[in-house]
């Protein structure tokens, strides 16, 4: 090491013999990295956002049902099969594996919400209003009237079912749905309250009804559910809790599989794939700019030191010397861009992340992947991006020294000492 | 047994006539040369058989799947090919639930709520009452000469029995689900054995057979409709008609919803 110090020096030194230009390439440097961490973040951060709300509003991050549920979600499909399961046990059990926030049994089906004249097709979803607030933030949604209570002939309905339907909160509607004994369930619901999450597919398709009023609708025991809707600690350690979720409840009720958001939402996982993969292209345009205006700046310090160069060569210096005076140049810059990025991206990150930039009065909410995006300019952290960014930046310091480290070796020292 | 003696002889006494008329219509068929033109009437003859102008019909409906069994007591009305009333009989827990048909829109009545209801168009292809039927079955399958280009696919001997079997193509613009329609018909006395639907892809999806062939009111008809769906073949959902009169009197003002909700 003490043998690279002389390089360190020389390199140090040659730097501050211009310093306007050195300060100027390594502020370069530092709004590269600047830019290629601050863009990750962001991007990162709708990602985050897009799975957060994807999986949080209605369908959880990891779902439990039984093996043959879907992908045609039949009624008769319930978990531990025509006997069911005791609902409660299930739960605990659930909620006992590491990694699990909360947990809560559904009932699903599909039917007719009637107000007489004007009649929609929605899907059911049969709710413990207790529970449901553990894996969702559904009744947080609800933006008139109130969520059903637990054992009344109640339904909650989505906004544009609301429009279709014209009624209000307080209005009786019938409630038509194919029931397990083949018969037509059919009753009497008065709206408790209409959500709004801005989804299209849940504010027009989705209807919510206590799980007991849905059960007893469609000849259901009370023991047979069809899901166990899961919300985690961590939405990124999905696969892991479901395989483990698996194995644990295996025992308990038969042909039982728990699959993680990526598996249900797997639209979800593609577009945090795609994100990924325009993080990279973007963080490689950033510092191949950056290559181009290093190795400006050492092609120029260089040419300038032509002479120097042709005396230390006839002077016996090696031709590998020479080009490690050139190349840790290079990396001394890279050091300096990447202190000055640091300083620069630190606060900025901090600040995005805590104090989020809010375009919402510019633009409307937005729905991406069938999952609701708030026009919102925040930064989740994470190793990645900062790590990556700062190998490119070394990387791009290096192979911008290498083409003037050629030319410096290849000055033919007589021509150069001769001035020709 | 006398009872039935005297309706088989009638029975015979009437198919043997039929016959003789189908004979005689038939062999000049073969002289005039079997045109497109008599393939829709005999498959317009065929889709009335069971509707003529209007009737009334007493049916049990017993649907099979995979989950459960049930049987429905029904009574139907109809009215040309736009027009008609179910209303289910037994099980009583669901007596009086009832469904009208009227041009192209399907109401439900439920008694247990009192409450009128409108099928949406997007439920126009979910199960009628759980069965295999759908609430499209019931309004459109009786436009088969009107949505279908009708041509002969095959004409002669299927298991000993001369058929006709004909090719049922939707016309284009025909909003039909199915991709196409064969219908065997037996020459002999103009009865349908089976019909199956395919779906666009030329898969099957479903055949419906025609059995128990019995004089009603007059006329010849197969009392048993058995729908099977190819993707689950151990289920199925059959119709048979105990009583049917046709050509009764009976107008548009009829099918409508205050009816609709009317106990008898």
């Amino acid at each position: 090491m003490a043998g690279q110090g002389i390089w360190w020096r020389i390199a140090w030194r040659n730097l501050w013999r211009n310093p306007r230009r050195t300060l100027i390439t390594a502020g370069a440097l530092a709004v590269g990295f600047f830019s290629a961490v601050v863009i990750v973040g962001i991007s990162d951060g709708i990602t985050r956002e897009m799975v957060l709300n994807g999986t949080e509003v209605i369908t959880g991050q990891i779902q439990i049902h039984s093996r043959g549920y879907r992908p045609e979600r039949s009624i008769y499909e319930t978990l531990g099969g025509r006997e069911g399961v005791e609902v409660a046990r299930l739960l605990t059990a659930v909620s006992e594996v590491p990694g699990v926030r909360g947990a809560a049994a559904r009932v699903l089906g599909g039917g007719l919400v009637s107000s007489g004249a004007e009649t929609v097709a929605v899907g059911l979803m049969g709710f413990d209003p207790e529970l449901e607030p553990r894996v969702s933030r559904i009744l947080t949604t609800v933006f008139e009237g109130r969520p059903p209570r637990r054992g009344a002939r109640e339904i909650l309905i989505g906004y544009e079912t609301r429009r279709k339907l014209d009624v209000a909160p307080g209005d009786e509607v019938v409630l038509v749905a194919p029931a397990a004994d083949g018969s037509m369930g059919n009753d009497l619901f008065v709206i408790a309250g209409v959500f709004r999450t801005g989804i299209y597919a849940l504010d027009g398709h989705q209807a919510l009804v206590p799980m007991g009023a849905l059960q007893e609708l469609m000849v259901l025991e009370p023991s047979r559910v069809h899901e166990v809707a899961v919300a985690l600690v961590d939405a990124w350690a999905a696969t892991r809790v479901a395989a483990e979720l698996t194995t644990a409840l295996t025992p308990m009720v038969d042909s039982i599989v728990a699959e993680p958001w990526t598996d249900f939402r797997a639209e979800l996982q593609e577009y945090a794939a795609l994100a990924d993969a325009g993080n990279t292209i973007i963080v490689f345009i950033v510092f191949i700019m950056a290559i181009f205006g290093v190795a400006n700046t050492l092609l120029m310090s260089t040419y300038e030191r032509r002479r120097e160069f042709a005396v230390v060569s006839a002077l016996g210096t090696s031709r590998g010397s020479i080009a490690r005076t050139v190349v840790f140049e290079g990396l001394v810059l890279g050091i300096l861009g990447l202190t000055f990025g640091a300083v620069l991206t630190w606060p900025t990150m901090v600040w995005l992340h805590n104090d989020p930039i809010d375009l919402s009065r510019l633009v409307g909410d937005i729905t991406m992947a069938g999952s609701l995006v708030r026009p919102v300019i925040t930064v989740d952290y994470s190793v990645d991006g900062p790590v990556i960014s700062a190998v490119a930046l070394f990387v791009t310091s290096l192979v911008a020294a290498v083409f003037p480290a050629y030319r410096a070796v290849r000055i033919p020292p007589a021509d150069a000492l001769a001035g020709r | 047994m006398a009872i039935i003696d005297r309706h088989e002889r009638r029975r015979r006494v009437l198919s043997a006539l039929r016959v003789s008329v189908v004979t005689l219509t038939l062999s000049l068929a073969g002289v005039l040369g079997l045109s497109a033109q008599s393939a829709r009437d005999i498959v317009d003859q065929v889709d009335r058989l069971l509707r003529g102008e209007s009737s009334w019909s007493r049916v049990t409906m017993e649907i099979e799947t995979e989950h459960w069994s049930r049987s429905l007591g029904l009574e139907v009305w109809s009215l040309g090919v736009d027009y008609a009333i179910v209303r289910v009989l037994e099980p009583l827990r669901e007596a009086g639930t009832a469904t009208l048909m009227a041009d192209e829109e399907v109401w439900n009545y439920l008694p247990r709520v009192d409450r009128t209801i409108k099928v949406p168009p997007s439920l126009m292809m979910g199960s009628w009452m759980g069965s295999h039927f759908t609430h499209d079955d019931l309004v459109k399958e009786s436009r088969m000469i009107e949505d279908y280009d009708i041509e002969i696919g095959f004409e002669g001997d299927r298991d000993g029995v001369t058929v006709w079997e004909f090719e049922l193509t939707p016309k284009p613009e025909a909003p039909v689900v199915w991709g196409r329609v064969v219908q065997q018909v037996r020459k002999d006395d103009m009865m349908p054995t089976w019909a199956r639907y395919y779906d666009e892809d030329g898969g099957l999806v479903r055949t419906i057979r025609f059995g128990e062939l019995e004089v009603h009111d007059g006329r010849l008809i197969p009392t048993t409709l058995t729908l099977r769906p190819e993707d689950n073949p151990s289920e199925s959902t059959t119709v048979t008609y105990h009583e049917i009169d046709f050509d009764i009197d009976i107008d548009v003002d009829f099918f409508s919803l205050r009816n609709l909700r009317a106990r008898r």
